[in-house]
């Protein structure tokens, strides 16, 4: 049983899952330690689930790519961000900050909605005037919209500084001020008569981005738009820190969002460190404390075994699931409950199996020559029963790492997850929960499903290549 | 003699199972608080009832307070909550053992009631129905394919059929409902997206039980190929050991036809310790129901946890917990009755 | 009157080493009511020889030939469906080694034993239980013992079970294969003394196989001495035991253990040959104390040297 480390290697390496295996648990392994490296502690609070911070995307959008397998292209996202002026006119009383946006827009189909924000604006004297001008491939051109920084407050004194701890989002969507420009827009340039709810109806995006015909139909116009956002100054020292401008897509990334606008791909890569940790840590956990119950409930027996034996028979007979699900709910849901949870009911078949293990090893000759020599009894279980049993625990530890990880799964899909943690359980359940899957939002489904069983099965694997290094009478049949 | 004898010890084994979990989730109750407020919850309810019964009767706001403030801690008292959560386990495990848990928050019978009991006891037989027939048809086809693949040991369908259970370890049953949903509600319209019955059901019995079939197809067979892998895989593995005993060689040398070898000498040996796969099994096939239910909307038991969960309705997810134990511990001693009669040799 | 006469008869498996010849050209005659004994170390291809005597063949066999003549039908060519009709059971039954595991464990024990008489000879249920009742009565079991399954039942009683098993069809052949090495030395010699009376009383023949040569000799009128497949020597009981003639029978028997002289046993040099390479000329050179030249390249033929003693050995040519 006990077998060179080194040959033990080989080994496993002869097969074809092992390397397939390894293969899989090294790319899991990169992607973890980027994620954990490269992401914010507190990314589920902060970001993830905070839905001021996905304003700005759109909403269930399929992966980008998807315009490759179809012939009416959806327009991509755009997001247009600029710290500095592209040009800076002077006026009389001070200057006018110009920040002009270039977008060639070739979809078939208009933007989903259009916005834009301002960061860190200060200002000395008077409020800063912001305009947003469009021009159009057809040479036409809006003024979009015209907005004035809030004024002084009473008893306020310069520099009065604005949106540095919440920028300035501005929607075009939705603005009835918008709408009431479009319409006039509408009337002079093509004669259609149009009353601004309408035009909200069916989105100042779509009237920006195409040409009308008398029936109200509107048609995609494609070409070069240019956005300037012109800011108007009138000190020196005024400062405009950041400028965004955002047109919407009904495409987005490589993954896609979900309903609320997230974009799936952060999501499901914040997954992997997660459902690793999950897997290893619990399945590590587990096994050291079934396997070390079995060795002592072995070796020592009498009473303490019967005691251990009896409580893994009971915790052992009883549906795991109901009952996790229970203690979740009534516990909180936090990750090292459940962490927790997971280990106290998955210790009791390691232990009754490492305990027969060590049942047959008791008997050996060599345990029997070290109590003659009179070795204490932890040094004989440490020293001399657990390298023999090392072997099969550490396939028992991979075998487990699945289960665990799919229970973790489980139980985020009922909804009993760490909320602070976004798991790929969490995404699929609140895909599931907000009806995703009734209106075919297949990108938001299907990943993380994949994602589970992918990780699930690297275990797999590498526990069906170890199976012939624990399991020598498997070796020599073949 | 030896058969009751057996029996009666792994009732008495499973009862004891029951037991433990009810007080241990009792415990758990208590020292958490959680009894406390159910109980509590218990009490507001029956002091409101008062109250309204009252109002009619007494005019005088302070006498009505008065009156209502002695009935509320004789029932403080009746309940046990004036004592600490340890004293009375007993009584709070004798309410969870007979589902005497007061009503729901939210959650509602199909009728409109909202005793937990009743909520809890019309949706057995909806699980119960799903868990069997896929149970059945599981076995049906592992059972013949797995004997199947005893006798081609290494062919395609052996290879095929290790991957497959292999793998099937690694999908979460509730992701192939999902998939399947996606496919064949969503894209093909095959079938319905879930629930039991069309919204309306239709009134001919006939219509509506097969109604309940075609709603029934997509949960049947996503916790079918749950378990179908495993079910194969160990009816193969028990077969194929059971085919090389020397029994089996014996019985040959005797004569007996193939067929009789086949069937008496190695099915029906192999049968006991394919059973004892599917005791194992059983609490996994529970769990498989609970979450097909909730992706399939299958009004049974599964789904009603799910729904408790999202509306924090506790005394629900109590019984709810308790009534899969019990079903649990009867199915498993349903088994366990089977494999008694199939496998002399664990009489004692 | 000679019942059973095999001829030739080899019996070959194909394994990832190569050809395994178990059983390499055996000649053996069974006369009525005889017990032949046959005897050699584990590994020489007896339970081969007793698998292949009831064409009982697994399934990596490469060459099954030769001639094993009962009544003017030579098994080897027989059918499977006509062996399994008309032979087996029927003429020629065996007694497995290690009777723990031959018995089915999930059915009672009389019905196994009754079973071929349903099966074979249609007969109803109750009279084929009737006749089992009978067979365990003559193989010494009590009648309670009908209902049993087998894991109630002690090792001395399976055995027992076994044999009355093969012998419920009356058949006029039974083969026991080492019927009594997993069993206790106090419970061996029961069912040896069961097995001495049931062929005087039933004037059954017996192939009796083992690796015992004293227990051989206990219960054989003839005895033959496999060596790697062959039959090296062959004889009556008497003449095998008192003048051995192949050096390995001498060895043999010098190395079995007797309680009435105060010999020590010795032991043979060297292991049995390996069956997929077997040594070239006699087999048995290579352990051999007398070996000569042409042992090493000639496979000795059959010499008689003594009338019914027969004998594989290059050191009786010249006596031909």
């Amino acid at each position: 049983m006990s077998v060179k480390a080194e040959d033990a290697f080989q080994e496993f390496w002869r097969l074809n899952v092992s390397k397939v295996g390894v293969l899989f648990l090294a790319i899991l392994v990169i992607l973890s330690i980027y994620v954990v490296t490269s992401y914010p502690l507190d990314f589920g609070v902060r970001y993830w689930n905070n839905p001021s911070y996905w304003a700005d995307y759109p909403k269930s959008a399929p992966p980008s790519w998807v315009n490759y397998f179809s012939d009416r292209k959806l327009p991509e996202h755009y997001v247009f961000s600029l710290d500095k002026p592209s040009n800076i006119l002077p006026t009389e009383s001070g200057k006018v900050l110009l920040y002009t946006f270039k977008l060639d827009f070739q979809a078939d189909k208009p933007p989903t909605f259009l916005s834009f924000t301002l960061e860190n604006v200060t200002y000395y004297s008077q409020p800063l005037i912001v305009k947003l001008d469009v021009k159009r491939p057809d040479e036409k051109s809006i003024e979009l919209y015209r907005f004035v920084v809030p004024a002084p407050y009473l008893n306020e004194s310069p520099p009065y500084r604005r949106f540095y701890d919440q920028p300035k989002r501005i929607s075009l969507t939705g603005d009835m001020t918008v709408a009431s420009t479009l319409a006039r827009f509408l009337l002079r340039e093509y004669n259609v008569s149009m009353k601004p709810s309408e035009i909200n109806s069916i989105g100042q995006h779509t009237v920006i981005f195409s040409v009308p015909n008398q029936n109200k139909q509107f048609n995609v116009l494609k070409g070069e738009y240019w956005f300037t956002l012109s800011i108007e100054t009138y000190d020196n020292r005024d400062y405009v820190g950041r400028v965004k401008l955002v047109v919407g897509g009904d495409v987005y990334g490589f993954m896609g969002t979900d309903s609320l606008g997230r974009d799936l791909s952060i999501g499901l890569l914040f997954g992997f460190p997660i459902a690793l940790f999950i897997g290893i840590v619990t399945s590590t956990i587990t096994t050291l404390f079934g396997a070390g119950l079995g060795i002592v409930s072995g070796y020592i027996g009498g009473r303490l075994d019967e005691v251990i034996q009896r409580t893994a028979d009971f915790v052992n007979n009883i549906p795991l699931l109901p009952l996790l699900i229970f203690l979740a709910f009534i516990l909180g849901q936090n990750i090292w409950v459940l962490v927790f949870l997971l280990v106290a009911f998955g210790w009791p078949t390691l232990t009754i199996v490492v305990r027969s293990m060590v049942l047959q090893l008791k008997s050996g000759q060599f345990i029997e020559a070290a109590i003659a020599l009179g070795a204490p009894r932890w040094w004989i279980m440490f020293k001399h029963i657990f390298p023999q049993v090392a072997p099969f625990i550490f396939a028992q530890l991979i075998f487990f790492t699945p289960t665990f990880i799919l229970l973790e799964a489980a139980l985020s899909f009922l909804g009993l997850g760490d909320p602070t943690i976004p798991t790929w359980g969490q995404i699929l359940e609140y895909g599931f929960r907000s009806g995703g899957i009734y209106v075919g939002l297949w990108w938001w489904i299907i990943p993380p499903g994949l994602l589970i069983i992918w990780t699930a099965v690297t275990f797999v694997l590498i526990a069906l290549g170890m199976e012939p290094v624990v399991n020598p009478r498997l070796r020599r049949m073949k | 003699m030896g058969l009751a004898r057996t029996l009666t010890m792994r009732a008495i084994t499973l009862i004891a199972v029951l037991i433990l979990v009810v007080f241990f989730m009792v415990i758990i109750l208590g020292a958490t608080g959680t009894s406390d407020k159910i109980l509590q919850a218990m009490v507001n309810e029956e002091v409101m009832m008062l109250r309204q019964s009252l109002a009619k009767t007494i005019k005088d706001p302070q006498e009505l307070e008065r009156v209502i403030n002695i009935r509320r801690q004789e029932l403080m008292e009746f309940y046990g909550l004036t004592k600490p959560w340890y004293i009375r386990l007993p009584d709070m495990a004798w309410r969870v053992l007979t589902l005497d848990l007061g009503k729901a928050r939210t959650l509602k019978t199909f009728a409109g009631g909202n005793k937990v009991s009743d909520i809890v006891m019309e949706r057995l037989a909806n699980t119960i129905i799903l868990v069997t027939s896929s149970t059945v048809i599981s076995a049906v086809i592992g059972l013949i394919l797995g004997v199947r693949i005893a006798t081609r040991v290494g062919g395609i369908l052996d290879r095929i059929s290790s991957y497959f259970s292999a793998i099937s370890y690694a999908i979460p049953t509730w992701w192939i409902g999902i998939i399947l949903i996606l496919v064949f509600a969503f894209f093909f319209r095959l079938f319905p997206f879930g629930g039991l019955y069309s919204t309306p059901p239709p009134t001919d019995p006939f219509m509506r039980f097969l109604d309940m079939l075609w709603h029934a197809v997509l949960p049947v067979t996503t916790l079918t190929i749950a378990s179908v892998g495993v079910w194969i895989y160990t009816t193969r593995t028990i077969v194929l050991n059971t085919a090389q005993e020397d029994f089996v060689n014996a019985a040959r040398a005797r004569g007996l036809p193939e067929e009789l070898v086949r069937n008496r000498y190695i099915i029906r040996v192999a049968a006991p310790p394919i059973l004892t796969n599917v005791i194992l099994g059983l609490a996994t096939s529970i769990s498989g129901a609970i979450l097909t239910e909730t992706v399939f909307n299958w009004p049974g038991l599964g789904r009603l946890f799910y729904d408790s969960i999202l509306v924090m309705d506790e005394v629900v997810v109590i019984a709810l917990t308790y009534i899969f134990t019990l079903v649990y511990v009867v199915a498993r001693f349903l088994l366990e009755v089977l494999y008694v009669i199939l496998d002399p040799r664990v009489r004692y | 009157m000679t019942l059973l006469r095999i001829s030739d008869l080899k019996l070959y498996y194909k394994t990832l080493r190569g050809l395994v010849r178990a059983v390499d050209g055996v000649d053996l005659d069974i006369e009525v009511g005889e017990a032949v004994g046959v005897v050699g170390e584990s590994g020489c291809g007896k339970t081969s020889m007793a698998n292949a005597i009831i064409k009982m063949l697994p399934s990596n066999v490469a060459v099954y030939q030769g001639r094993i003549n009962l009544d003017g039908l030579n098994i080897v060519d027989l059918p499977e469906a006509e062996v399994r009709r008309r032979i087996r059971w029927r003429e020629i039954s065996i007694v497995f080694q290690g009777a723990m595991n031959v018995l089915n464990p999930v059915i009672k024990v009389g019905h196994q034993v009754a079973e071929p008489l349903i099966i074979h000879a249609g007969m109803d249920k109750d009279v084929a239980y009737r006749v089992a009742r009978e067979k365990m009565k003559l193989v010494g079991l009590h009648e309670e013992v009908f209902n049993r399954y087998p894991h109630e039942l002690s090792g001395g009683m399976k055995q027992r079970i076994v044999i009355a098993m093969a012998l419920i069809m009356n058949p006029r052949i039974v083969i026991l294969d080492e019927p009594t090495s997993a069993l206790d030395v106090s419970i061996q010699a029961q069912i040896m003394n069961l097995l001495k009376k049931l062929k005087k009383e039933l004037s059954l023949s017996m192939i009796f196989i083992t690796h015992d040569i004293a227990l051989a000799s206990d219960i054989s009128d003839k005895m033959a001495v496999m060596y790697a497949g062959q039959i090296i020597e062959v004889g009556s009981a008497e003449q095998l035991l008192l003048t051995p003639m192949h050096p390995y029978t001498q060895k043999l028997l010098k190395a079995t253990p007797r309680l009435t002289s105060g010999e020590k046993p010795e032991f043979i040099p060297g292991a049995p040959p390996d069956l997929v390479d077997p040594p070239k000329g006699c087999r048995f050179h290579p352990r051999c104390s007398y070996v000569m030249d042409i042992c090493r390249e000639k496979e000795p033929i059959k010499f008689e040297p003594t009338k019914g003693q027969k004998v594989m050995c290059w050191l009786y040519g010249e006596s031909r």
